[in-house]
């Protein structure tokens, strides 16, 4: 493997790690609005966010299960489909995460100001 | 059958059974969203390629299965050789056949022991270390295979001609649910089945080369007696028989009345090779090269022989009935159910 691609490739998953902890923080603010899970991954793709369906339904019932979101299938466009939103507890946790990913990229940007 | 309805079966039977139909029909609806999107943006329907390529985009169904399983753990030397969803079944039949191995090496060594034979480490640990790496080597190797086979036919895994489309399987499988009928056979228990079945095989065919894989150095004292030569046979067509019976629910996990009498069949199989065995009086003989002592070590293991057999006697009774009760209640259920459809 060439140097430059091993660059390229270390590159792509630190992308990834850094990527891994916003969407959470991306997928619960999209959700303070009633969406199902196409809907959500286009305005996600919209936003500069692209992400995978194998990443996301699997993140969505992880959350659910967590009981930050709630979900109901229900019929929209002569197709069933399941609605996605915030819960109370979610609503409340995004709202501590958002104030904690403030305070982080407050510091980094000093940090990287030098 | 349309490339997406093949995508989905194959996935389906990938996905943890308690949330298939509620992931299946998420996925499917969000695929039929991609489609229609993409049909208003060429303004017509979408050709079998370019749903191909859509599906292709989001990943072959195993990757995809991985997202919605419960890590356990992966096998990897370098490249993954046995990723999420087929590792706890590594793990499972890895268990099974060593827990079966190390038991008959226990016993044989036992035997040598209480024959007042010395027994050194070393061989224990040889004797230990070979059967780790062979059942190790057979079992990584098989999965790894299926994995890599899996991983290399994203949309076309399966070449069954299934009649049922997916709507109508997903129908069927929420109306089996409500009516409490009997669940279909577990695709990877068959799986599962499958491997130990085929490795099974494998050990069996090498300790009749090789009865050292079987006794280890007491190999040098004992062997087989001639009552092997007639069950031999029987033992490895029961194997087979169990192999195929997996392979066909691995296909047609709703085939439970197959799995129920076969089931059956191969109990009585067991039943027939055990009373065999029970009446035989000797199952191990001097070696040929034998030393002097070799007469006392068989006749001490002949004596402990027949614990084992009757052990095995009543396991593969208490299996017999289970099996039989479970042919009786779902015979029960689908004559039942058959009545009130009618």
């Amino acid at each position: 493997m060439s140097h430059s691609q091993e660059s390229l490739n270390l590159f792509q998953n630190l992308c990834l790690e850094l990527r891994r902890g916003s969407l959470i923080l991306a997928v619960l603010a999209c959700l303070r609005s009633e969406q199902y899970g196409y809907t959500l991954r286009k305005a996600l793709a919209d936003r500069g966010l692209d992400i995978e369906e194998g990443t996301l339904y699997p993140l969505l019932r992880r959350l659910e299960t967590q009981g930050l979101l709630l979900s109901e299938w229900r019929e929209a466009e002569k197709r069933n489909k399941r609605f996605y939103r915030l819960s109370p507890l979610g609503e409340e946790i995004l709202e501590k995460l958002l104030a904690e990913w403030k305070a982080i990229d407050a510091s980094l940007t000093e940090i990287v100001k030098g | 059958m349309q490339p997406l309805d093949r995508y989905l079966s194959n996935l389906a039977k990938l996905l943890p059974a308690d949330q298939r139909e509620d992931i299946l029909r998420e996925l499917s609806e969000d695929i039929h969203s991609e489609y229609e999107d993409k049909e208003s943006e060429l303004g017509r329907p979408l050709i079998e390629s370019e749903q191909l390529e859509i599906l292709k985009r989001r990943g072959n169904p195993l990757q995809v299965a991985a997202g919605f399983t419960e890590n356990k753990g992966t096998l990897a030397f370098g490249p993954q050789l046995i990723g999420p969803v087929l590792f706890p079944f590594y793990i499972r039949v890895l268990t099974f056949n060593l827990g079966l191995t190390f038991l008959i090496v226990g016993a044989i060594f036992a035997a040598i022991s209480l024959a007042g034979q010395p027994i050194h480490f070393a061989d224990l640990f040889s004797s230990v270390i070979l059967q780790l790496f062979i059942q190790l080597a057979a079992v990584t190797l098989i999965f790894a295979l299926v994995e890599k086979h899996l991983s290399r036919q994203p949309h076309d895994w399966s070449k069954e001609d299934f009649q049922k489309n997916l709507k109508a399987a997903i129908q069927s499988r929420i109306e089996k649910k409500i009516q409490a009928g009997p669940k279909e056979v577990s695709r990877f228990d068959s799986m599962a089945v499958l491997v130990a079945g085929s490795v099974a095989l494998l050990w069996l065919q090498s300790i009749w080369a090789n009865q050292y894989l079987l006794f280890g150095p007491a190999a040098s004292f004992i062997a087989l007696a001639p009552i092997w030569h007639v069950v031999y046979l029987p033992i490895v067509f029961t194997v087979l028989v169990t192999i195929f019976r997996a392979a066909v629910n691995i296909a047609r996990p709703d085939w439970l009345r197959f799995r129920d009498v076969v089931s059956v069949i191969l109990d009585a199989a067991g039943l027939a090779i055990v009373y065999t065995l029970m009446f035989a009086h000797t199952w191990v003989v001097p070696a040929a090269t034998a030393a002097s002592n070799s007469q006392h070590i068989a006749s001490v293991v002949n004596q402990w022989v027949p614990f084992a057999i009757f052990a095995s006697a009543i396991i593969a009774l208490a299996q017999a009935i289970h099996d039989l009760i479970r042919l009786y209640k779902n015979w029960r259920w689908s004559s039942l159910h058959q009545d009130a459809l009618h």
